[in-house]
């Protein structure tokens, strides 16, 4: 029988009985028994009907269910009959367990969850997946050559399959053939054999392969992502004719990647897949096929079954000291050989993929996961305690029901029941928060303007973790007042449902609650103190730049046919900087490579008569001659770049302080020489001015060893243009993007932002987790407010009777008052003393994420133990009051 | 009230796994009613099975849902009011062959260990 059945069956049943049990009267009256009589006697040789029934539905086998259902109406109707109480409940829970699943729900998605391809556990990555972009560096563990990933496919004896993929994905302004606009694409290269190492199939036509990546530029082929499929094709059917112009190169798109299918990198979904073979056509055109020393790629292997890590990490080693000593050029040195000996390549298992956000996320995600999880265990507390009282009220009815025979159990179970359901409609509320959440956490990490491609939907997986949430609060918060409230004396309890000196209204089980939310609340406070500090403290770091007032725009002439280091670039960027420093309202205009935390450009300099011998790693800028104006960089010494600095002058660079003072602590740099590369390298540079430090990468570096070059002694690509302005930033974006247009139409404008964005962006992860610590810190302080004025009320109303008393022997009304406040006091002193020891350990885990603030920051401290004992009297105050206010004779006779 | 439980412990309740047959056996005569298939089992023992109500009705329930019985609400032809009426399927006769037999087995090999016959041993 099925359970949706029972209700008809029931009544067939009753009915069936019914008309048996009237037979049974009928044969008794029959016999000449008055009416009364018959029926009496029916039911004696019948039976309990209600009993047969109930037999049945046991035997029916659904018994469990009906208990169930019924304690479910029955819990129901109770959570309604004391409103306020079951509304204070359901918020903290859903906030506790709203919170637990948003950031869940990021860590799931940064940290835990698998990649959707074939056994991602066989994945692993030649060295830590960390390191991004291009180097020429002496063998470098992370970034490798396309020669030497195809060296290491055909020489290893461990990876079933091999495949590369270049560091990062290409931003490139492509044309969808047929359309006469550019559009964003994010393409990355990969090797042929990409799809087929991870076990990935098209979902339309076919997926790269391994003759589509043989030979340099010949397969002008793509594979396109679902979501790119979606979004910018309407998922075309017939997407399998469409062409795609990458610069100067057309593509034939060949497939259309599975749904789940986002890349192996989390946090960042190319919209197209380029062989490798493709790379000198793919603007901006970095990296090379066949250049042994252009390491770039990331090299990924399926380990062969049976193979283990070790043994493939000494595999890999061992091929790789054989394969770098044949990479031996002009350039390398003795030292260089030495340090081979001693490199080590780690394999890196990649089976939840290779993320950037991962290193920057996985900490705060872990630390905000334990404050959620701190928050939601005051929620219990909580809403335990409420119980705990309501239960005390109940204490008569629980009586009554053991007295007529109910079983503990069974009593045990209904309570039960009732966690469950009030736990269970604050989980349903907790997932629509965290729907909610997610969207809002997922903008508050994107430094950009884009989102961050990541999947933080609600899955089944999530909701798994949510039921599992739910299930372990409604039984730590159900637990114990059940197992209490059913455990009593029936006796007293019958006589006297509200006895003075039953021992509830000591309440240790419910003091020691409130004492745990106060320690944890401390550790939340603390916690959300040093961040919020912390935020201060970077958002008052001289950057040494203004960040008012500017303007950054990103263009990208390699869209439009532009080469990388072609002295073309240079009149076109003049030309743009002239014409927009004449628009009105604008004071300055320059093109730069970098502004500020955009990455870095390193390369090592000589720099002779210096106090530093050999080679030395700087930074380098590359500028137009008003990026210090524009930027509001002081220059402390010497002269800015002008009309004599040409691309045939002798070349010329500005220095940042640190980089003067650390190369020539005991000379002035101005006129002096360095050069770039080796000593006998021709771009031997001259040093004109000192520029004031900046920050540069981000707000907590040291100063940094810059120097500053100038674009028409180096032409290359420089994706920013910084304009200071005067007055309404809106008008004058419009204009200096119309002043662009004018001068060429296609020149795609890849993003607008300002310095103070850049700036603010580049502490968003701080930001984040300033904003969540302090929201969960107030959130607990409220909670644990809540607790102790519901403790206190309840504390108070059990005691009239002993206040009365007291006030009858002539207490003093302040004497109440400060009799009640006493107790609170002492509950938050006692929270207070075990929460310091506790905050001072947690602390110090999370020192490294501080800045200018020292972990056991006393201040810190005292201010949040201040807050905590401010908030304690107010949640104590009212109850206190209304204690002292009890009429003696009242309360007296109140019993 | 004391005195009757008594009464009642001292008969014999039907024996586990044996109703099903014995409803069904009563079931032969013809179609009959829960009570009337009650009162039957315990009138032919005169008495000494005694029919509890809590455990006749799931069973009738059961033997429907196995399809050994089929039930019908009828009007009863002396009395002006509708009963439930159980009536043995085809299926239910078979089962009531095999269940006879299984007993007969079962009876016979109890006996054998309870008074065993001399020349056998």
């Amino acid at each position: 029988m099925k359970w949706w059945q029972i209700r008809k069956r029931d009544e067939d049943l009753e009915r069936e009985i019914n008309s048996d049990l009237e037979l049974e009267v009928e044969e008794q009256r029959e016999r000449g028994l008055s009416p009364e009589e018959a029926r009496r006697a029916a039911l004696r040789a019948f039976g309990n009907p209600t009993l047969i029934r109930e037999q049945s539905h046991l035997i029916w086998g659904w018994g469990w269910l009906e208990s169930f259902l019924k304690d479910v109406t029955y819990g129901l109707r109770s959570l309604f009959r004391s409103p306020a109480l079951t509304a204070v409940a359901l918020l903290s829970l859903g906030l506790g367990i709203g919170a637990n699943t948003a950031i869940f729900s990021f860590l799931d998605a940064v940290l835990l969850r698998s990649l959707p391809v074939q056994q991602p556990s066989q994945l692993v990555v030649l060295g830590d997946g960390i390191d991004n972009g291009i180097s020429d560096a002496w063998a470098n563990t992370d970034l490798y050559s396309y020669p030497f990933y195809r060296d290491l496919q055909k020489n290893n004896s461990v990876f079933s399959s091999t495949a590369s993929i270049f560091s990062s994905t290409n931003d490139v302004y492509g044309i969808v053939s047929g359309r006469d606009r550019t559009e964003p694409m994010k393409v990355q290269l990969v090797s042929g054999t990409y799809f087929s190492t991870l076990g990935v199939r098209a979902l339309v036509g076919r997926a790269l392969t391994d003759d589509d990546d043989r030979t340099e530029g010949k397969n002008p082929v793509a594979v396109i992502s679902y979501a790119w499929w979606n979004r910018s094709l309407a998922r075309d059917p017939k997407v399998l004719d469409r062409k795609l112009k990458l610069g100067d190169t057309t593509f034939d798109i060949v497939g259309v990647a599975p749904q789940e299918f986002f890349g192996t990198a989390v946090g960042q979904s190319p919209d197209i897949w380029v062989p490798m073979s493709m790379i000198a056509s793919v603007p901006p055109k970095w990296g090379s096929y066949t250049d042994k020393r252009s390491e770039s790629l990331y090299i990924l292997g399926r380990l062969k079954p049976g193979v283990s890590l070790t043994a493939a990490t000494s595999n890999i080693n061992l091929l790789f000291q054989q394969m770098w000593p044949s990479y031996v050029d002009s350039f390398t040195t003795q030292k260089d050989l030495a340090d081979l000996q001693k490199t080590h390549v780690p394999l890196t298992p990649i089976a939840t993929g290779l993320s950037a956000l991962r290193g920057q996320y996985s900490q705060p995600l872990k630390i905000l996961m334990v404050l959620t999880g701190i928050v939601l265990l005051i929620a219990c507390a909580n809403i335990a305690n409420l119980l705990l009282a309501r239960s005390t009220a109940r204490v008569r009815e629980f009586a009554v029901r053991q007295a007529l025979g109910g079983r503990r159990s069974r009593l045990i179970r209904q309570l039960l029941t009732e966690s469950l359901l009030l736990a269970t409609i604050g989980g349903a509320l907790g997932i629509a928060l965290a729907a909610l959440a997610d969207r809002f956490l997922l903008h508050m990490i994107s430094s950009g303007p884009d989102t961050i491609p990541l999947d933080v939907s609600i899955h089944p997986r999530l909701l798994l973790f949510t039921l599992a949430v739910t299930v372990f609060t409604a039984l730590l918060f159900g637990t114990l007042p059940a197992l209490r409230a059913t455990r009593l004396d029936l006796v007293n309890s019958l006589k006297d449902g509200r006895s003075a000196n039953s021992s509830s209204a000591k309440s240790p089980l419910a003091k020691s609650l409130i004492i745990t939310q106060v320690a944890f609340s401390l550790v939340l406070l603390v916690g959300a103190v040093l961040f919020v500090h912390s935020l201060i403290n970077l958002n008052h770091v001289d950057t040494g730049f203004n960040r008012d007032n500017t303007l950054v725009l990103n263009l990208d002439p390699s869209s439009i046919g532009y080469m990388d280091n072609e002295a073309r670039l240079t009149a076109l960027y003049k030309q743009i900087e002239q014409r927009v420093a004449a628009v009105h309202s604008v004071t300055s205009a320059s093109f730069a490579s970098f502004t500020f935390g955009q990455g870095s450009w390193n390369e090592p300099v000589f720099i002779p008569g210096g106090d530093t011998t050999g080679a030395v790693n700087i930074k380098h800028n590359v500028i137009g001659s008003d990026y210090f104006k524009a930027m509001g960089i002081p220059l402390i010494a010497g002269r800015n770049f002008g009309s004599q600095d040409t691309a045939t002058s002798q070349l010329v660079a500005v220095v940042s302080e640190r980089f003067a003072k650390t190369y020539f602590p005991n000379s002035n740099p101005i006129g002096r020489d360095y050069s770039i590369g080796d000593p006998n390298s021709l771009l031997k540079m001259q040093i004109i001015g000192i520029a004031r430090d900046v920050k540069f990468r981000n707000l907590d570096e040291p100063a940094q060893t810059l120097d500053y070059v100038f674009y028409p002694q180096r032409p290359q690509y420089l994706s920013n243009l910084v304009v200071r302005y005067t007055g309404d930033s809106t008008a004058i974006s419009a204009a200096v993007q119309s002043t662009i247009h004018s001068i060429d139409p296609n020149l795609p404008i890849t993003n607008i932002t300002s310095l103070d964005e850049q700036v603010s962006g580049s502490i968003a992860r701080q930001r984040l987790v300033a904003q969540l610590s302090t929201f969960f810190g107030l959130l607990a302080v409220f909670l644990s407010c809540i607790g102790i004025y519901g403790l206190m009320s309840y504390m108070v109303s059990r005691r009239t009777n002993e206040i009365g008393i007291r006030m009858a022997l002539g207490a003093e009304r302040s004497n109440v008052h400060w009799l009640i406040m006493r107790e609170m006091l002492l509950l938050v002193a006692i929270g207070v003393a075990i929460g310091v020891p506790v905050t001072l350990a947690g602390s110090r885990l999370i020192s490294n994420m501080l800045f200018g603030v020292p972990a056991t920051d006393s201040i810190s401290l005292i201010s949040s133990v201040a807050v905590l004992l401010a908030v304690g009297l107010l949640a104590g105050y009212l109850p206190a009051r209304r204690a002292s206010q009890v009429d003696p004779m009242l309360a007296l006779r109140y019993e | 009230m004391s005195t009757m439980t008594k009464n009642t412990q001292q008969r014999a309740n039907v024996l586990q796994g044996t109703l099903d047959m014995l409803i069904l056996r009563t079931l032969v005569y013809g179609s009959a009613h829960g009570r009337e298939i009650g009162k039957h089992i315990q009138r032919t023992t005169n008495d000494f099975l005694q029919m509890q109500h809590g455990s006749l009705y799931p069973a009738l329930h059961r033997l429907e849902e196995k399809g050994w019985v089929i039930s019908k609400w009828e009007t009863a032809p002396d009395r002006n009011r509708e009963f439930k009426y159980y009536r043995l399927t085809e299926k239910g006769r078979k089962q009531l062959v095999v269940e006879e037999s299984q007993w007969k087995q079962m009876a016979e090999a109890v006996a054998r260990v309870m008074w065993p016959v001399a020349e056998e041993s």
